[in-house]
């Protein structure tokens, strides 16, 4: 993404972000579906930050979506796009942005993409964790329900788990009251305690 | 006294310790995040109505601007370790601290305006580079440069009671007339110097939205119009601050409620710059260690 930010707690940048669970023909997870849809405010951003509509007749055409594209899904290695999946209770790593798209609906950009996994996998009974969230916190994730829900195959099911900042709390103090007797938990862990988070069964 | 000074000290910042723990930041912070939110859009909204030429549109983005500087100010920031610090520890009247906590959010949008009219006009700097230009250099300069205060304050604290020890030192011997540093002495950020300090380190760093308000505008050929509503931005932000100003000054004034005679003074303003200090160093370096390594 290219709105930068070093350590804050200020989010600056409010994305709504839905998501999808890509299946392949043996029933293994192959992909996410992640949509991010920015703020009025960052989209005015990003007209300016991409030079968006140089035209300026209003219009969102190819060039523009393009340059959205470009832009949010051409991301620096170290950069994992904000999204962590967790299955059977270790991180999963994943791909690159694929096809991608943009859009500009009620003066918001949208961007899509699809984040293979480096492996297709199982899913068992134990919940599979998709969780967005950037660790400096410059933008804030919200997951909603996805408007045009990808079907699940039989017996799966995906349940989104707002943060609730008592659960979370109460979440925090166990982990730190285990610290005694446990090694130390990565920061990481910590921070996940505090974002929505999509969880994913298969029966 | 260096004991009791110490006890004292430590008190006043467990109590700090024991009431910042049971203030529910969690659900503040998101409060403050939402509200931020709906004024974000207010403020996107605005901006296209210039853009369209609406005349009203100005008005509109002044009032969601104001609204965005109090609420972004509500999140944890540098102005208000300062301000809150500086109530507490210097013994300065509310009013003052009131004109010098509106001149330095006035300060920092007149910050943004130059970096953005200076940097993105003349230069042709990239908005994008600005934002993080500021973030990684001009934040963690703010934030030396409050540390930097704090410190100070620690040090006259020290130096008032240093005084006071040869005060007494003085009249044990039976011969002076000094009676320690008086009243107006321990009250300190009384100087042009410490003013134009105190501004300076909260303006150095602009802020995030005001950048990209001015930006945006200017895109829009509306620079002045970004300017304004910078300015109304400060207000907002302002207007926070000052409950924070006010909170530090009452503390300070329940604090030295007791305090009768003038050594008792002394001793209490001492031990209220060195506190207020030690808060100050010790809330701007949680913030500049993140840059440190």
């Amino acid at each position: 993404m290219c709105l930068g930010g070093t350590a804050t707690a200020h989010p600056h940048v409010f994305v709504d972000a839905r998501t999808g669970f890509i299946f392949d023909g043996e029933g293994h997870l192959n992909a996410l579906r992640i949509s991010w849809t920015y703020d009025e405010f960052t989209t005015l951003i990003l007209f300016e930050s991409l030079n968006l509509d140089k035209d300026g007749d209003g219009v969102f055409n190819d060039a523009d979506r393009a340059a959205v594209i470009d832009g949010e899904t051409n991301w620096d290695p170290e950069y994992k796009g904000d999204v962590y999946l967790e299955v059977a209770g270790q991180d999963y790593s994943l791909g690159r942005p694929e096809a991608a798209a943009a859009t500009l609906a009620n003066n918001q950009v949208e961007v899509s993409f699809d984040l293979p996994l480096s492996q297709p996998v199982r899913i068992g009974d134990t919940p599979a964790v998709l969780r967005l969230y950037d660790p400096i916190f410059f933008y804030a994730y919200t997951i909603l329900p996805a408007t045009n829900p990808i079907a699940l195959p039989q017996g799966c099911e995906a349940q989104i788990v707002s943060f609730e900042p008592d659960a979370a709390e109460s979440a925090l103090q166990e982990k730190l009251a285990a610290l005694g007797r446990e090694e130390t938990p990565s920061q990481q862990n910590v921070g996940r305690l505090f974002s929505d988070e999509v969880q994913l069964t298969c029966g | 006294m260096r004991l009791k000074l110490g006890v004292i000290v430590f008190c006043i910042l467990s109590v700090g310790a024991a009431a910042w723990a049971f203030v529910p930041w969690f659900d503040m912070q998101r409060w403050a995040a939402g509200e931020q939110r709906i004024f974000q859009n207010a403020m996107a909204g605005a901006l296209r109505g210039i853009q369209a030429g609406d005349p009203q549109a100005v008005w509109t983005l002044c009032g969601a601007t104001a609204a965005y500087g109090f609420f972004h100010a509500l999140g944890p920031g540098h102005g208000k370790v300062l301000i809150g610090g500086a109530a507490l520890a210097s013994g300065v009247t509310l009013k003052r601290l009131s004109v010098l906590t509106v001149l330095s959010s006035l300060a920092q949008a007149a910050t943004a305006i130059v970096l953005v009219g200076g940097l993105v006009f003349l230069l042709q700097m990239q908005s994008g580079d600005l934002a993080a230009m500021t973030e990684r250099w001009l934040a963690p300069a703010s934030y030396a440069a409050i540390a930097v205060i704090g410190a100070v304050l620690v040090f006259r604290g020290a130096r008032i009671l240093h005084r006071m020890g040869q005060a007494r030192h003085a009249a044990d011997g039976c011969c002076g007339h000094t009676h320690g540093p008086s009243v107006t002495e321990v009250a300190t950020l009384h100087s042009a110097r410490d003013a134009v300090a105190l501004i300076a380190s909260i303006a150095i760093r602009p802020c995030t939205g005001a950048l990209f308000v001015l930006v945006i505008a200017a895109r829009f050929d509306a620079f002045a119009v970004g300017c304004l509503a910078v300015i109304t931005m400060g207000f907002g932000t302002a207007a926070f601050n000052l409950t924070v100003a006010t909170s530090g000054v009452a503390a300070r004034w329940l604090t030295a409620f007791g305090a009768r005679d003038q050594t008792a003074m002394q001793t209490v303003s001492a031990t209220l710059h060195v506190t207020g200090g030690i808060l100050i160093v010790a809330m701007s370096m949680g913030m500049l260690l993140p840059y440190l390594s």
